[in-house]
């Protein structure tokens, strides 16, 4: 009794504890990113690298985040699309983060025409998919027609707009030709090694993709056997694939969206791998864990800070400057994620990404910030502090975040006072998140803090992408960006594209439209007696399909793991 | 007469519900596109685009519209299809409400039994040890979340001692029926109930406790006492049947507090019931899902009151002859 006692006691103090980290993880970006093709591989963080099985019968893992019925519709962001990488396949693989890919699905993907338009894809004989169909070049061809011609999805964009495809032609069985409307020099790099290739004889007359529940058929390790969207996923190993056949056979992902809940179910050993980052606190708890296992593990996310452009004073290119030139990341990472990860200050695209300018800088310089805004007419008129706008209204900018983001919240009371130190005059604003996610298509903020994705800014193409769109049109483009942009489109060679990439980044980076806060770092646990096998890679962290197949089949698709 | 008009007064209830579900999903910020896509799909679309995902799932013809099939649809039985899940809403719920009735079902059962019990034995022993100190842990208990609570289940019974699996409702991979499933089952149950259980059983024992110090201070208590009443008779004949009327009622509008902690409990558990159910549809605006919620919970709740209604002719003949 007095034991009992003595635990509840523990347990009510444990409770406070958890609960503290559940409010941090719970608002944490659920993933974070240090690393990319050039920087410091992943870490391993536990005391002990103890000697695990490198097989496994079946292994459950937690996952915070739906996935529909895994397809590219009901999976469209980076929060779970590892989920979709255990079904299907692409070209080449890994990903468009690290600017270099292995062929995959095709066994070469080549340039044909000197101007980068035409690329000729070689696919692997003998490939199969789920349901024991041939994987053809029919289905290739089709992929890209779907995705040029069909619903929008997180992926289309690589057939519809950058790069738009205008000739879509099977030569042979295995050999499809591609033909873009404007150079895609890097085809062979993003584009080909970010699609996941569908299968046309499940999707052709699929005209409503998101109503459609049919068990996605792909090629990959993995086939999924059973679901209930936003409860379980039971996947089996495909024993004929093609690359041969993963170690661990079969693999249960269910859904805990509560952190805490998540966390306790991986040390009582309830679940095997917990598929969301570890908080900053519970890190520091678990690396001398006996049954547990860290590694920090490179996602390539970030959070940032949103200007809606489309609204003024905020299409004052100049204002955006000194307010860029306001913002200081370095404290940002310090008190609000606790130092683990790297400061806003490198930039727009992440500072880990393959395609990022290596010396790019968001400086901070609040006394010029100062000497813009006086320049442009933002003066103090009636002696409170804080500026007027140039007729002399006043001048008072909400910042938004979302109510389960208290990282954010934390975050934007220090910018408050950043910008106070120049003269601005902000306010945080707390609002649902569903509420949040409307705000890019409403444009009712001033500011806001968000996450974003490597999809968002460790993909080269997506820096094209996200001045797209109809929104994106109504908002404020200016003739030097678009001029930029022009020319990115019209480069012909990986050397010109990448220069003309970090023009933009430079002007980016400078007239912000997002100013980087700070790029997470992403620690993963696992329960290394269940499986002691996992590899990082970058965009991904741990959890991902190349973790699940037999060291010698992985290739390049992982990274290396530095331990102690 | 009297059941006419009450039921009369629950339909109109329940025409306003109909009414204020449809209204108040798309009175929020936002609307299911946001969930489905994401920005930077939304940064390559175009207008006609994004109409097309709306037309999909029938959001892009006029409220009036929508709202004629989605009135016609309830009493057909056709809640629309969920944007979030792809999937028909009356499914959806249907698989998920037994989940939630057997949460809510034993939940209410424990703490309507142990609150009533406590509260007409503390009213008893009224000023005594008893009292008081169950008074005491009342309050305090009474006074925690409820999410608080579960958290403090989930460290002290799964983390620390490990006697219970932290989350979901059943095992996964247990052929449901079997042995296995039945106790996973159960062993997923003990933690929520529980965390429910204690947040309302407060409540309960505190009308308990008022309504039996209430009745067992009236003057019939004390004829019956002079008049050589056995005290267990004058317990439970004369004052637990006078003091049952406000705990029947604090019970019945318990299932109301129940399907709000519901919500709460069900996210802290993973547990796959109406609560996590109605989240899941707040963050994608899932109107069709929302809508066939809410319905559902409108219908529980009136359901209950009008029970409850019902109930108060039989529990006591005064109210029959108003």
């Amino acid at each position: 009794m007095r034991q009992l006692i003595r635990r509840m006691g523990k347990a009510l103090v444990l409770t406070s504890g958890i609960a503290l980290i559940s409010t941090t993880a719970s608002g944490q970006s659920p993933g974070a990113g240090v690393s990319g093709a050039s920087v410091p591989p992943a870490k391993f963080l536990s005391a002990t690298d103890n000697q695990g099985p490198k097989s496994a019968e079946e292994l459950t893992l937690a996952m915070w985040s739906g996935a529909g019925n895994v397809t590219t519709y009901t999976i469209g962001n980076s929060w779970n699309d590892w989920v979709l990488w255990l079904v299907f396949d692409k070209l080449r693989e890994p990903s468009p983060y690290v600017g270099k890919a292995e062929d995959w699905l095709a066994t070469s993907v080549t340039q044909i025409s000197d101007d980068a338009r035409v690329w000729e894809i070689k696919l692997r004989d003998g490939v199969k998919w789920h349901d024991g169909t041939d994987f053809t070049a029919e289905d290739v061809a089709f992929t890209f027609e779907y995705y040029r011609e069909g619903p929008a999805n997180r992926w289309t964009h690589h057939a519809s707009a950058v790069p738009r495809m205008v000739g879509i032609e099977v030569i042979d069985r295995l050999t499809v030709r591609l033909t873009s409307e404007m150079p895609m020099p890097n085809f062979d790099r993003v584009t080909a090694a970010d699609l996941p290739i569908i299968q046309k004889a499940q999707w052709q007359g699929v005209e409503d993709p998101r109503s459609f529940t049919d068990l996605g058929i792909g090629t990959g390790p993995y086939r999924i056997v059973d679901y209930k969207a936003d409860q379980f996923y039971k996947f089996e190993a495909n024993e004929d694939y093609w690359r041969g056949a993963p170690v661990v056979k079969r693999l249960n992902l269910v859904m805990i969206k509560d952190p805490q809940t998540m966390f306790t179910a991986l040390k009582t050993g309830e679940i095997d791998g917990a598929a969301r980052p570890v908080p900053p606190e519970l890190v520091l708890q678990w690396k001398n864990d006996d049954d547990l296992e860290l590694v920090s593990s490179p996602t390539l996310w970030g959070a940032w800070l949103d200007i809606n452009v489309s609204r003024k004073p905020f299409d004052d290119r100049e204002l955006r400057n000194a307010v860029t030139l306001a913002v200081n990341p370095e404290p940002l990472l310090e008190r609000v994620m606790l130092g683990q990860g790297k400061s806003g200050k490198h930039g727009w695209p992440h500072v880990d990404s393959f395609w990022t300018k290596p010396d790019l800088s968001a400086p901070h310089d609040p006394e010029k910030a100062k000497a813009i805004l006086d320049e442009r007419g933002y003066v103090d008129t009636d002696g409170d502090g804080f500026r007027e706008t140039p007729d002399g209204k006043p001048m008072s900018w909400s910042l938004k975040v979302a109510s389960n983001q208290p990282l954010f919240l934390r975050a934007g009371e220090m910018l408050v006072e950043q910008f106070a130190a120049v003269g601005i005059k902000t306010r945080v604003e707390t609002i649902d998140p569903g509420s949040m996610s409307a705000l890019w298509r409403t444009r009712e903020f001033d500011l806001r803090i968000a996450d974003i994705t490597p999809h968002g800014i460790a993909d080269q193409d997506m820096l094209i992408i996200l001045y797209r769109g109809d929104k994106n049109r109504e908002m404020i483009f200016d003739e030097e960006k678009a001029e930029i942009v022009e020319r990115w489109h019209e480069a012909d060679t990986r050397e010109k594209r990448l220069q003309v990439s970090y023009e933009l980044q430079e002007y980016q980076t400078r007239y912000p439209t997002r100013v980087m806060l700070w790029y997470p770092e992403t620690v993963f646990a696992y329960r290394w007696q269940s499986y002691d096998n996992y590899a990082p890679s970058a965009g991904y962290g741990v959890f991902h399909k190349y973790s699940f197949l037999p060291d010698t089949l992985r290739g390049d698709t992982v990274d290396p793991l530095l331990t102690n | 007469m009297v059941y006419f008009r009450i039921v009369s007064q629950y339909l109109a209830v329940f025409a306003v519900a109909l009414t204020l579900n449809f209204a108040l999903p798309r009175i929020a910020p936002g609307d299911p596109l946001n969930y489905m896509l994401t920005e930077d799909v939304l940064a390559n679309m175009t207008a006609a685009q994004e109409a097309e995902v709306l037309r999909e799932f029938g959001l892009d013809k006029p409220l009036l519209v929508q709202f004629t099939a989605y009135v016609t649809g309830v009493f057909r039985g056709d809640l629309g299809t969920s944007v979030r899940f792809g999937e028909p809403v009356s499914e959806i719920v249907l698989a998920r409400l037994p989940w939630t009735l057997l949460l809510m079902g034993w939940a209410l059962a424990l703490s309507a039994a142990i609150g009533t019990a406590l509260g007409i034995l503390a009213a008893w022993w009224r000023g005594g040890r008893f009292d008081l100190s169950s008074l005491v842990v009342v309050l305090f208990i009474g006074s925690a979340p409820v999410f608080w609570v579960a958290m403090l289940l989930i460290t002290l019974l799964s983390a620390e001692l490990g006697w219970l699996p932290s989350f979901g409702a059943a095992p996964l991979g247990a052929i449901p029926g079997s042995g296995e499933y039945i106790l996973g089952v159960a062993e997923r149950l003990i933690m929520p109930v529980t965390a429910l259980a204690i947040v309302q059983t407060a409540s309960i024992l505190l009308t308990a406790r008022s309504a039996m110090s209430i009745a067992l201070g009236q003057d019939y208590i004390t004829f019956a006492r002079a008049k050589g009443v056995p005290e267990h008779q004058v317990f439970f004949r004369h004052a637990f049947r006078n003091a049952l009327l406000p705990i029947y009622t604090n019970v019945m509008i318990g299932i109301g507090n129940l399907v709000g902690g519901a919500l709460v409990i069900e996210t802290v558990f993973s547990y796959p019931g109406i609560g996590t159910l109605i989240l899941e549809g707040v963050e994608a605006r899932d109107y069709n899902l929302l809508q066939g919620v809410f319905v559902l919970a409108t219908l529980g709740v009136v359901l209950a009151n009008l029970i409850a209604d019902l109930g108060y002719p039989l529990l006591d003949p005064r109210v029959r002859r108003t």
